[in-house]
């Protein structure tokens, strides 16, 4: 029985640490998508920072034959904490990597080649860490009240480990299922867009560097505890890619999948080649080990990608019943079937908050000289218009006329190469588009844009500004802090998506919609942005002819309301019925301005465009 | 001085290994992180060629082969049917990074774990300008320098090589204007494989004594000399593989040997945060 007593503690402790570890990780990669490949370092750098916290000063009582630094002799649970903090606040130098601008995939490298510089330095580097032989006699906590070789103290550390394991559970589930949680699983699906409904992206992504970094330096202490050794050799890079196995296959979004990942593939793995026999060369075992996790992450991307438990589909309809509703077939299909909603019959005042109506027609928008080059090429050119308040104004101009390009700049998508942008008589050229959405110009996307793996209904709700628990600390503090009000704004996204007629795939992931109802869904979550200028990026490419026209009564309305709107779209029927005044571009320059009927008077115009 | 010399071999090979990794990017805009593991498999059957009484030199077109065939078949079979998926850039990414797994600790499994050598001379060794080379790394040099002049000369007078620069510029545009992307992505992969089996041989060659898993942090100098020219630009890759290949030998000659990567790291860090479209490059539309 001792024997396997022993034994059985070590699993539980393993079990416990990885397990945390992918907790961490999954919140970072699964919930938030940053893939960060260097996360095996916060693991490391909590341990080494448990271990000098513990031990005695490295010149005194160890005989002075390892150095390192720190060396405060701290009781327990302090060197633990203090891992935790350090793993933390090593985060923040991470963040410059993983900000706003860069592709994902090229903040994975950096990542990476981080991890790959870490170690090597900790490895050649003596007096810090003590080089490649690492620290050992790492004091066990309450090495001088306890037997720390006795069945009892090992059992109690497993413990004391899985305990822990279970808080960080409860605390990244708390995080992810909250209205925060659904801001950064937006950030992952899309993060431009999360960008343009208001997101700030480095405070997101910061602070789950952080709580992630401080879980794996927790798990990284709690380990180093029990097995008294720490080596920079078993922290390579390639340890970060055994937790990414860990996750993929577990099910990456899904926090028990993460544990179930932990327990199959670094747990699993250690355990099972300590029972094979030692054949072929030394290297062979490990090496085909090595060669099992590249084989499983390829095999399990190709035939399972969500993982052996997916992350869960939320509910948020009250509906629990509910199918998922069929996966949707062809466009024209399935537009000619939708039931088109009661979209004039909606309060939108109401739903959309809107203040009361103000229409003086004053200039709430305006650009002078707006540029922008790419590559020397010139898209739009000095263009300065004015957008009143309360207008519905259309833009159109051919393909390439630079409609997309200037109202990617309006919105802060862009930046422009010269030129200014002023919004309520301020200067906004340089505010960052998440500002400019919270201050009320909100825009929708020429391409599909949805949150693939959100519901329709998150979709809508993720939008809606103010919210309490869309922010870190608000998430905290609980479903008793921001859940009446969570409810209130699911409410209010419901009727709108009665309106439009989409009630049944409320609880549908919007990433299996149509084309046409994925345009719906981007109206309808521009417009729970609580907007004053909306810009619309052609909104109806896709919709039912019938329904496009019912909107359009509908944006006229909100008009009326005191909401401006710039609309970019190619049918001209649409411009003539509702848009005035109309901004006609060509070849990135402004040609004309004016109603429909007056452009259709002027020769420039008719030549550039409206014959085609 | 001598360490200058050393840094133009370790910059001749890393040029041709850059321009077939950013050839790669710049076709399919894939991050294949498993390049290295590509190398060193070429390497290795070039050595085995080699122990069988074949002179390297010949040998050499075996690691060639092998690059170019690896290559092919990792971009038809693995990276198209992913892509194809619409799936996040990263999924790729974290897919060449299992296949770079399988690919070094499979060649590990075989081999073993011991370092092994070609059986060829270091040839004379020759004085000039006060540099010191070796005849073996006056070959490698000479090689390296005609396979770039060819690549140069591919790029900017061949139809394949035009075809090839429109694909990478705007995939559907070429295939518009009538060019078959289809081809052009595989002859690229082929061509860019040659590239990586042939640096990967030469590696090996520089680098004297080799064993499985030598190439493994070779994606770092890579990464960084694609990086500083801009990912993509095959000129802007030699650039920046001169530039990192000399810098690391030569720093290595005035700090510990051990931190002569460090500054391909400073470099690759620096380059992602603050211009990581490279030093000439500019942003990209869409």
């Amino acid at each position: 029985m001792g024997h396997y007593g022993f034994y059985f503690a070590i699993i539980l402790v393993y079990g416990a640490v990885d397990s945390m570890a992918c907790l961490g990780l999954n919140l970072q990669f699964g919930v938030a998508g940053i893939s960060n490949f260097g996360y095996i370092i916060f693991q490391s750098v909590g341990a080494y920072t448990a271990a000098v916290l513990s031990m005695p000063n490295a010149k005194g009582s160890n005989g002075g034959f390892q150095q390192y630094v720190l060396g405060w002799h701290l009781p327990w649970p302090f060197p633990w904490i203090g891992a935790a903090i350090v793993g933390g606040l090593l985060a923040i130098p991470f963040v410059f990597l993983v900000g706003k601008r860069l592709r994902g995939d090229f903040a994975a490298v950096g990542l990476l080649v981080s991890a790959v510089l870490l170690n090597l330095l900790v490895t050649n580097y003596v007096p810090l860490f003590n080089g490649a032989a690492g620290i050992s006699l790492v004091p066990p906590p309450f090495q001088s009240k306890w037997n720390t070789q006795g069945l009892a103290y090992q059992f109690s550390y497993g413990a004391v480990a899985v305990i822990l394991t279970i808080g960080v559970y409860f605390l990244v589930k708390r995080v992810t299922e909250s209205p925060y949680g659904r801001s950064l699983r937006a950030m992952r699906d899309n993060d431009i867009v999360a960008d343009s409904l208001g997101k700030d992206l480095r405070l997101q992504r910061t602070s789950v560097l952080i709580l992630g970094g401080m879980i794996a330096a927790l798990s990284g202490a709690i380990l180093v505890g029990f097995i008294t050794l720490w080596s920079p050799g078993a922290w390579g890079y390639a340890e970060t890619i055994v937790l990414f196995a860990a996750i993929i296959i577990g099910g990456a979004g899904n926090h028990k999948g993460a544990v179930l990942g932990a327990l199959i593939v670094p747990l699993g793995f250690e355990e099972i080649t300590r029972y094979l026999p030692a054949v072929g060369n030394p290297e062979l075992v490990p090496a085909l080990e090595w060669v099992a996790i590249g084989l499983l992450i390829v095999l399990f991307l190709w035939f399972r990608p969500d993982g052996i438990l997916p992350e869960r589909r939320r509910i948020l309809s009250g509906n629990k019943n509910a199918p998922e509703p069929e996966p949707t077939k062809s466009d024209d299909e399935t537009d000619a079937l939708i039931k088109i909603g009661n979209v004039d019959q909606l309060n939108f005042r109401e739903l959309l908050r809107l203040g009361e109506p103000v229409n003086d027609n004053r200039v709430i928008l305006s650009t002078t000289g707006l540029t922008k080059t790419f590559n020397s090429v010139t898209v739009v050119s000095d263009v300065t218009i004015a957008i009143h308040q309360g207008r519905l104004t259309g833009m159109i101009g051919p393909n390439g006329a630079g409609k997309s390009t200037t109202l990617a700049m309006l919105a802060g998508t862009l930046p422009p190469t010269s030129g200014q942008i002023f919004y309520e008589g301020r200067d906004i050229t340089s505010m960052p588009s998440n500002k400019r959405a919270l201050a009320g110009m909100v825009r929708t996307f020429q391409l599909a844009s949805e949150f693939k793996k959100l519901t329709v209904l998150e979709n809508l709700v993720s939008a809606i500004p103010n919210q309490s628990g869309d922010s870190f600390f608000g998430s905290l503090r609980g479903k008793r802090f921001w859940g009446a009000e969570d409810r209130g704004n699911i409410e209010r996204a419901k009727e709108v998506l009665e309106g439009f007629g989409l009630s049944q795939y409320a609880d549908a992931y919007a990433g299996g919609l149509s084309g046409g109802q994925r345009r719906l869904v981007e109206i309808m979550r521009a417009l729970l942005a609580e907007p004053k200028v909306l810009l619309l990026d052609e909104p109806m490419a896709g919709v039912h002819p019938n329904l496009a026209h019912k909107i359009g009564d509908q944006l006229t309305r909100l008009c009326e309301g005191g909401m401006t709107i710039v609309m970019v779209e190619h049918e001209l029927a649409l411009m003539d019925a509702y848009c005035d005044p109309v901004i006609v571009l060509a070849e990135g320059r402004v040609l004309a301005q004016g109603t429909m009927a007056e452009l259709r008077q002027k020769e420039e115009v008719v030549e550039a465009y409206l014959v085609g | 001085m001598s360490s200058f010399g050393f840094g133009l071999i370790t910059a001749a090979v890393l040029a041709i290994a850059t321009v077939g990794f950013t050839m790669q990017f710049a076709v399919t805009n894939v991050l294949n992180l498993a390049y290295g593991s590509i190398m060193i498999n070429s390497a290795f059957v070039t050595y085995y060629v080699n122990e069988h009484g074949v002179s390297p030199w010949v040998a050499l077109i075996g690691g060639v082969l092998t690059g170019a065939i690896a290559s092919w078949l990792l971009n038809k079979f693995v990276y198209t049917p992913f892509q194809r998926r619409n799936l996040a850039p990263i999924t790729v990414v974290i897919v060449s990074l299992g296949i770079d797994l399988i690919g070094t600790f499979g060649l590990q499994a075989i081999v073993g774990g011991g370092y092994v050598s070609f059986s060829q001379s270091q040839g004379h060794e020759y004085h000039f300008a006060g540099l010191i080379l070796s005849g073996l790394q006056l070959i490698i040099f000479g090689i390296c320098a005609v396979v770039l002049i060819g690549i140069h000369g591919l790029l900017k007078y061949t139809r394949l090589g035009k075809a090839m620069r429109a694909t990478s510029a705007n995939r559907n545009l070429a295939r518009n204007s009538g060019i078959k992307t289809q081809f052009i992505i595989s002859t690229t992969w082929l061509i860019s494989g040659a590239l990586c089996g042939l640096a990967g041989t030469v590696f090996a060659m520089n680098a004297g004594v080799f064993e499985a898993t030598s190439a493994q942090q070779y994606i770092v100098l890579l990464l960084a000399a694609m990086f500083l020219g801009g990912p993509g630009e095959p000129y802007g890759a030699m650039f920046g593989a001169i530039i990192i290949g000399v810098a690391t030998e030569v720093s290595a000659a005035y700090v510990n040997p051990q931190y002569k990567l460090v500054v391909a790291f400073v470099v690759l860090l620096g380059m992602l945060t603050f211009r990581p479209f490279g030093i000439f490059g500019s942003e990209k539309t869409n």
